[in-house]
């Protein structure tokens, strides 16, 4: 577990206090005249538009519209979707925001126009990132760490050296020890011809991988010395020959004739300082390096992610269809929705000293995020997992039986295949019968759950969550909040007591960018509509729960007076009426060998009123982990059983 | 026709295309930048190509290479060409505006231009020809001009494919096709083919034959206001791509340029109003009753609730048989 900081910088969007304060300061005359915001969020299916306005002195969501985004051919431009989306507003509203394909702005005394624009981007895919040079196992998996809440793929690609010296050989292919026997070990010896082909081989991956940008890792006193600096450059060099001779490789595709332009790879070197001139120097032409500390430990992780995050916004996001006129419109630049959403969750943490984990399921990306309270930040965005045009990638990843574990009914391959080319050539269609909706269900689940498993690899230690906090096209638009609690306690198997939060209103990932412009209309936006849909508190024993046993006691007692005692067995999952607005004091009775987050066995009994919600108190047995029945029927008649009681 | 917001047909437009024939191939432009070129005109020649992988079908003869290339005379001759030094035809009419990095031809176009739902194969040129009942028959494969690009106006199924691949044609349009039949075809797993990053690696394993697909997977008819814009067109030269990559955002399509005749005085692109207003004409993308066309009779106040519990924005649509449907937007898509 680390601390990550604010991959667009400290100043950016963090909606720490700290931070909250300064730009409070800095933007206090704008906030002071505007009273009217547009924020827009262009993921990778819909763009949605909110506008906020003041009503009795506190900031609110007025109104809000969605369409879809517009950054392929042949709209290929990604205000066409915003600006469709602010039509619906004008529609519901009866002003007007646009006027000959601009914002207008400032608000205007007709009410017409507004006094600021922001935008969240999630759209454009992920930044593709290769690691060269001397790309051990360890700092791989830094630099996965330090991206990890970026849209980002990375790939190690270690230079021919490092890996010749690396594979149980002795270090004789170092500087000039290239082409040496070496023992034979797993790899066998490392020939000329091995280590040409080892080559022909990187410089394939790369041209598999087609990089945005490149990172070079490494340092002089490695096993193969600084040769693997050397490589990297040069590897650089040849795939940059080989792009620009391939100029314009997707044109004969219908990609638009302004993608074709060629950049010179933009480089981070994260390698031994005393080398960064010579890099320079080689890569002159090719690339543009930017130097960071060289990545050793933990402690550079924040640097990294910084200079990661600026290479997103310059290989990706400025990169957009329309991107300049998005620009254009709005005081600042669009902001990356994850490093937004990331603000505001570690913001959540710090300011009620509780653990807040996020999940935002979209159509192209999955974000899991964990922010402790002592400062812990465990971001995990999985880039190209989605409901939407990353459901195939769920698919290939998890198989359909996966899928199908989550299905009351029976369902076969086929089925899945098509649902799942279906939504990957219509993305932006929503499910209208039962069947499609719960095929989509089970896909939001699989998409948290490896996200989760993503987001474990970064921690040796998983946080319980105090607060869950669920946003996303999925999620949000699911027609029961029992099938939102169902589908997170499924997927993120929280254990002790949580509280299950809805963003109804898909705002809390544009939040972080409201505050670096307007901190005061960020907070009370968040606390009347982006975390308004309490589903309720929930309480998940686990340990060694018995099939059929007792498995917790739980006594309630209601403000009114009114208690209330029911046992839970193991195994089940019961839903103890609590409505919003409602409190009640809580004691938990855990069988022997039951764990309620105090030990096992431990009885707790919350100090403070805990809160009602949309669905109650839920009180879910069914065992950490979540195991389903294998015989099909059994299943099916466990997954009915579990959603009716929940009203899902 | 299923572009994530309609108007995946473009009767008037201006577009810029890359000629290259795809894969690992070296090419020599015969043409530079300034130059008019017609449809048929060679604006290539390739020098050097690399080894075709074997054919995924086996037993299959191949008349025409992957690049499509059509040789007016060759044609009309019923003589086929293949190999290096062959010349690659513009497929556009425009102005060359652009010599690419690797040889390709940069060219604008006044076109019309329909946007596929799916396709695979790489960028063709040949001649717009409709199918006729005989096209495949015993006795009638000479009926279809080797190197042309056939318009099937129903579903597709394997064994069309694999008659059409024989008979030499460099490509296909066609309202659908079920997925077993394309996979069959393709041999190749069509979420990963939709899932690939690397396009031009991913066509060079693909048969020779390159595919549009307007309507997609499934077993749907061609749109008659498509069938219209092609029959008006038979005869000409056309370029068609079949390249597919949701996560390059690439779709199919096949560029129809227009005739001098019809680009002379105020000719202006038509830009695509996305709108979905009362009156808009309109199409079902997904579900029951896709390809279903329809005007916008009325666009609800407020989110309609559906059989799955979904609420959403929603339009009354009025069908062409007369009938009312109520759809969320979500499910609709602008065609007009």
């Amino acid at each position: 577990m680390y601390t990550q900081p604010n991959s667009e910088g400290e100043q950016s969007a963090a909606l720490n206090t700290n931070t909250y304060t300064n730009v409070y300061n800095q933007q206090q005359q704008q906030q002071a005249t505007a009273s009217s915001l547009l924020v827009a969020d262009c993921g990778a299916v819909s763009t949605k538009v909110s506008l906020f306005g003041l009503v009795e002195g506190q900031y609110r969501l007025m109104a809000r519209g969605e369409a879809p985004t517009t950054i392929a051919p042949p709209q290929g431009d990604i205000t066409a979707g915003v600006i469709q989306a602010i039509n619906v507003i004008e529609l519901i509203t009866g002003r007007r925001f646009i006027e000959d394909g601009r914002i207008i702005s400032p608000e205007q005394s007709s009410g017409d126009g507004v006094d600021v624009f922001i935008a969240t981007v999630s759209a454009g895919g992920p930044m593709r990132l290769a690691v060269l040079g001397a790309v051990s196992t360890a700092l791989e998996k830094l630099v996965e760490q330090a991206i990890s809440g970026l849209y980002a793929e990375v790939q190690a690609i270690p230079s021919p050296a490092f890996v010749a010296a690396t594979a149980n050989a002795p270090a004789s292919v170092g500087v000039g020890g290239v082409g040496q026997p070496s023992s034979p070990g797993i790899g066998g010896q490392w020939t000329q011809e091995r280590l040409s082909l080892e080559w022909e081989r990187q410089l394939s991956r790369i041209r598999d991988l087609q990089p945005h940008a490149a990172l070079i890792v490494g340092m002089a006193d490695g096993p193969a010395g600084p040769t693997p600096l050397q490589e990297a450059c040069q590897l650089l060099i040849n795939a940059a020959r080989e792009r620009s001779a391939e100029y314009g490789a997707s044109a004969s595709a219908g990609v638009p004739t302004q993608d074709l332009a060629i950049n010179p790879y933009s480089v981070i070197y994260a390698g031994a300082p005393q080398y960064v001139d010579a890099v320079r120097r080689m890569l002159q032409g090719a690339a543009d390096v930017t130097r960071i500390d060289p990545l050793a430990s933990q402690a550079q992780l924040g640097a990294m992610s910084v200079a990661a995050g600026a290479l997103h916004e310059k290989s990706v996001i400025r990169q957009i269809p329309g991107y300049e006129r998005l620009r254009s419109w709005s005081g600042s630049a669009p902001l990356a929705t994850a490093t937004s959403l990331s603000s505001l969750v570690r913001f959540l943490a710090q300011h009620y000293a509780m653990n807040v984990t996020a999940v935002d399921v979209g159509g192209a990306t999955t974000t899991v995020m964990l922010a402790g309270e002592q400062g812990e930040f465990v971001p995990a965005v999985n880039s190209g997992i989605g409901v939407g045009p990353g459901v195939g990638a769920i698919l290939q990843q998890v198989g359909w039986q996966h899928i199908a574990r989550w299905l009351p009914f029976s369902v076969n391959e086929e089925e899945i295949r098509q649902f799942v080319l279906n939504r990957m050539l219509h993305p932006q269609i929503i499910p209208t019968g039962m069947r499609e909706l719960q095929i989509s269900q089970a896909f939001a689940r699989e998409a948290i759950i490896v996200t989760v498993e993503e987001a474990k690899k970064q921690s040796a230690r998983w946080l319980d969550s105090d607060l869950i906090l669920a946003t996303g096209g999925i999620l949000a638009h699911t027609p029961r909040y029992a099938q939102v609690a169902l589908m997170l306690l499924d997927a993120l198997q929280p254990r002790g007591v949580t509280s299950l939060v809805l963003d109804r209103t898909m705002l809390i990932a544009q939040i972080g960018a409201i505050a670096s412009v307007a901190p005061i209309t960020a907070v009370q936006v968040n606390e009347n509509d982006a975390v308004s849909h309490r589903l309720g508190t929930c309480v998940v024993p686990f340990g060694d729960l018995q099939p059929g046993q007792l498995a917790v006691r739980v006594g309630v007692e209601y403000s009114n007076g009114r208690q209330l005692t029911v046992d839970v067995m193991a195994g089940s999952i019961e839903v103890v009426p609590l409505r919003l607005n409602e409190q009640a004091l809580l004691t938990l009775f855990p069988a022997p060998g039951v764990d309620v987050g105090l030990g096992p066995g431990e009885r707790a009994r919350a100090a403070e009123e805990i809160d009602g919600g949309l669905v109650g108190l839920i009180i879910d047995a069914r065992g950490r982990p979540l195991v389903l029945p294998s015989e099909e029927t059994e299943r099916q008649a466990r997954l009915l059983q579990w959603a009716q009681v929940l009203g899902a | 026709m299923t572009g994530p917001l309609g108007w995946s047909v473009l009767e008037q437009t201006l577009v810029r295309r890359e000629r290259w024939p795809g894969g690992k191939v070296k090419c020599v432009p015969l043409v530079y930048p300034g130059q008019d070129v017609l449809p048929d005109q060679p604006v290539l020649r390739i020098e050097q190509q690399e080894k075709v992988a074997e054919s995924v079908l086996a037993g299959q003869r191949l008349s025409l290479p992957a690049t499509g290339k059509i040789d007016i005379k060759a044609v009309r001759d019923g003589v086929n060409a293949a190999g290096e030094g062959e010349t690659i035809p513009a497929g556009l009419r425009g102005r060359v505006v652009d010599i690419t990095r690797r040889g390709g031809v940069l060219i604008e176009s006044r076109a019309a231009l329909i946007q596929g739902t799916i396709g695979a194969g790489n960028q063709v040129a040949g001649i717009l020809t409709m199918w006729q009942p005989n096209n495949f028959s015993q006795s009638g494969p000479q009926a279809i001009p080797p190197g042309a690009i056939l318009v099937m106006p129903g579903p597709l199924n394997l064994n069309m494919l694999r008659l059409a691949i024989n008979s030499g044609i460099a490509g296909m349009i066609a309202s659908s096709i079920e997925t077993r039949d394309l996979e069959g075809f393709l041999q190749t797993d069509l979420i990963q083919l939709l899932n690939s990053d690397n396009v031009e690696q991913t066509q060079a394993h693909l048969p020779p034959l390159t595919l549009l697909l307007t309507e997609g997977l499934g077993a749907m008819a061609m749109p008659a206001r498509i069938m219209n814009l092609l029959s008006q067109h038979q005869g000409a030269v056309v370029l068609l791509s079949g390249v597919t990559s949701i996560r390059q955002y690439v779709r199919p399509e096949l560029i129809i340029s227009l005739s001098s005749k019809e680009t002379q005085q105020n000719w202006q692109p038509v830009k695509p109003d996305l709108a979905l207003v009362p009156g808009a004409h309109v199409r079902v993308c997904s579900g029951e009753h896709e390809g279903a066309i329809g005007i916008i009779d009325h666009l609800f106040a407020y989110q309609q609730m559906f059989s799955s519990g979904v609420r959403a924005r929603s339009a009354r649509l009025r069908l062409e048989d007369g009938s009312l449907l109520v759809l969320p937007l979500a499910l609709i898509e602008r065609i007009g």
